[in-house]
């Protein structure tokens, strides 16, 4: 696992408070990943968006507006997003259970105001969580809020349960 | 710095590790509603690991509730074999909603830091808990740590003054909050309420601290005071020892006040519980349904200000209500008290504890266009149902005046 030091994505747009009960409607709550991926596609479908990708390995990113998330804790929200292909989420902000659990899971949640109106479905962006900026299709770059130690290290370890493996694995090296 | 209540009960749990902005946190108790802890038991058997400490989590079955499909069921009985297994000690079956069933218990009191795998676990805050919600993978690192990792919040001190009219309660004060600053208007910050003349009873309170995640709050609390007392008192025959440091003078990023005799009833309009109106502006709109019950509007009291309504009425025809108690217990104290009786008998539906109807699961699923008014805390596009049907948000009492009217109206046209 570890975080890539580039991230590259279509762009999948959505507006300002996106709740979870509409990006994955609560009848697809699910233990089956694939039913946990129709779900998504449901949701989708009720927000009109419209996430298009050249060929099935490109990976989608995010751009969405405030407070993004909000709503339900499901998880099954996040899992659906991962396994469609999303690779990294920029909102101009988050709700914080959502925000927490795209970090566990691994997915690079950035907070970035600003590039909303500067990208479109389908465009091609990249990031880069080092250096702090997303890279549109005009090549001109944007600077995303600095992301915290703590949930830097999260990323790089995959996520918080690979988090704290890795810690044990430490303390264990120690003794 | 570390500001409100909240900021004082983090300091009180660190266990000295910071990492950037987050403190590392003992946690006190865990709630464990049914899917989202089927969501983490695969991994929690993967790692080996097992709860860190039995006696401080408590497993419910509320949202399958009974199960309506196989893959539900299947996902219940998952959750039922691994409490067995484990002899959990606490542990719920069908006899309530978990947010219900965390307070009706003998675990929190004040000062506690309390996790659930659930957004509106927040509701425990008003026993004046720092409560709030986390996802699956949050709480599985709970379980095996005994920890979390938190941001201390902004806090907002929020005064509630003057006189309570009859017809207000605690939805139309916490609506009137999401109202003016909007949802997600308090995103990441700790509502604290100060009733300083103790006018606001338990069962408002309750439904108070439920919503505040609709601001995007991460938890909301009352502060500790003789209302919090008595109800403790009641709840296990003694007040118990808590820590009181709710008399101190706390710092806080910005204070707010509500003048409660001011207010009048509110609704909430499709799609968003920030999107609230004085009742004036919406009433005399049409409704098919009234649901009146949830972690936020089916305790005791929501119950009996419904029944004293609809006494010796009839509902409007064309009007489907519908009623779930939020936990067995208030179930059974509605019927001693004549509640359920008085509601049946003027034509409402009486369904079991259960997360059901509020998280469009199962039974009262709206068609399409729709309309329902409802007691519950989310009216988002398609919650309860078909992705063109429409959700009100109201108290109980504009809920029963509404379903006597068949069209929204104001409770106190009736009262």
């Amino acid at each position: 696992m570890g975080l890539p030091k580039r991230i590259t994505g279509r762009v999948w747009k959505l507006g300002n408070h996106i709740n979870t009960d509409i990006l994955h409607p609560s009848p697809y709550f699910s233990l089956n990943e694939a039913r946990v991926k129709e779900g998504l596609v449901e949701g989708m479908e009720r927000l009109g968006a419209n996430a298009k990708r050249d060929s099935s390995d490109e990976g989608l990113i995010i751009v969405a507006g405030e407070n993004f998330g909000c709503g339900s804790s499901r998880e099954t929200s996040v899992r659906g997003l991962r396994s469609f292909g999303v690779r990294g989420v920029l909102a101009a902000s988050f709700a914080r259970i959502f925000f927490r659990s795209l970090i566990n899971l691994g997915l690079p949640a950035l907070e970035c105001g600003g590039i909303q109106e500067r990208v479109k479905d389908g465009d091609l962006v990249l990031l880069s969580i080092e250096e702090g900026w997303v890279e549109l299709m005009d090549k001109r770059r944007f600077p995303f809020s600095p992301v915290d130690t703590h949930i830097k290290k999260i990323l790089e370890a995959g996520g918080l349960i690979p988090y704290l493996q890795r810690g044990e694995r430490r303390e264990r090296d120690e003794i | 710095m570390l500001e409100g209540y909240t900021g004082k009960i983090i300091q009180k749990h660190s266990d000295g590790r910071r990492e950037g902005e987050y403190h590392a946190v003992h946690v006190d108790f865990v709630l464990l509603p049914d899917p989202t802890f089927a969501l983490l038991l695969s991994e929690l058997k993967d790692s080996g690991s097992r709860i860190w400490d039995k006696e401080k989590v408590f497993v419910t079955v509320d949202h399958f509730a009974p199960p309506s499909t196989i893959e539900r069921a299947n996902i219940a009985k998952t959750v039922i074999s691994f409490a067995k297994v484990e002899a959990l000690p606490h542990q719920s079956v069908y006899q309530g909603i978990c947010h219900q069933l965390l307070i009706e218990g003998p675990w929190l009191r004040p000062g506690m830091l309390v996790l659930g795998a659930d957004s509106h676990t927040t509701t425990a805050g008003a026993l004046g808990c720092l409560a709030t919600g986390m996802g699956s993978t949050d709480i599985l690192y709970t379980l095996m740590t005994g920890k979390t990792w938190l941001r201390p919040p902004k806090a907002v001190r929020v005064d509630l003054t003057g006189k309570l009219p009859p017809y207000i309660m605690g939805k139309d004060i916490i609506l009137d909050l999401l109202g003016r600053f909007g949802e997600g208007g308090f995103r990441y910050q700790a509502l604290e309420f100060y009733d300083t003349d103790g006018t606001i009873l338990m069962d408002d309170r309750f439904a108070i601290c439920n919503m505040v995640v609709e601001g995007g709050a991460k938890n909301g609390l009352f502060s500790p005071d003789q209302v919090t007392e008595n109800y403790l008192k009641e709840r296990d025959g003694h007040s118990g020892d808590w820590e009181n440091f709710s008399r101190e003078d706390f710092h806080y990023a910005q204070k707010l006040t509500i003048d409660l005799s001011s207010l009048k009833p509110k609704v909430a309009l499709p799609h968003s519980p920030g999107h609230v109106v004085d009742i004036e502006e919406i009433k005399g709109e049409g409704i098919e349904q009234v649901f009146i019950g949830s972690c936020t509007g089916g305790r005791l009291r929501d119950l009996e200000l419904t029944a004293r309504i609809l006494k010796k009425r009839k509902i409007a025809s064309g009007i489907r209500l519908l009623i779930t108690p939020a936990s067995q217990k208030i179930y059974q104290e509605a019927i001693e008290k004549g509640y359920l009786q008085t509601i049946l008998e003027a034509g409402g539906v009486v369904l079991n504890p259960s997360c059901g109807l509020c998280g469009g699961i199962d039974k009262g699923i709206l068609g399409a266009e729709e309309r329902c008014l409802s007691t519950s805390n989310r009216n988002f596009q398609g919650r309860m149902g078909d992705p063109s049907s429409r959700i009100y948000l109201a108290s109980p009492l504009t809920a029963a005046a509404s379903a006597l009217a068949g069209r929204i109206i104001d409770p106190r046209e009736v009262m």
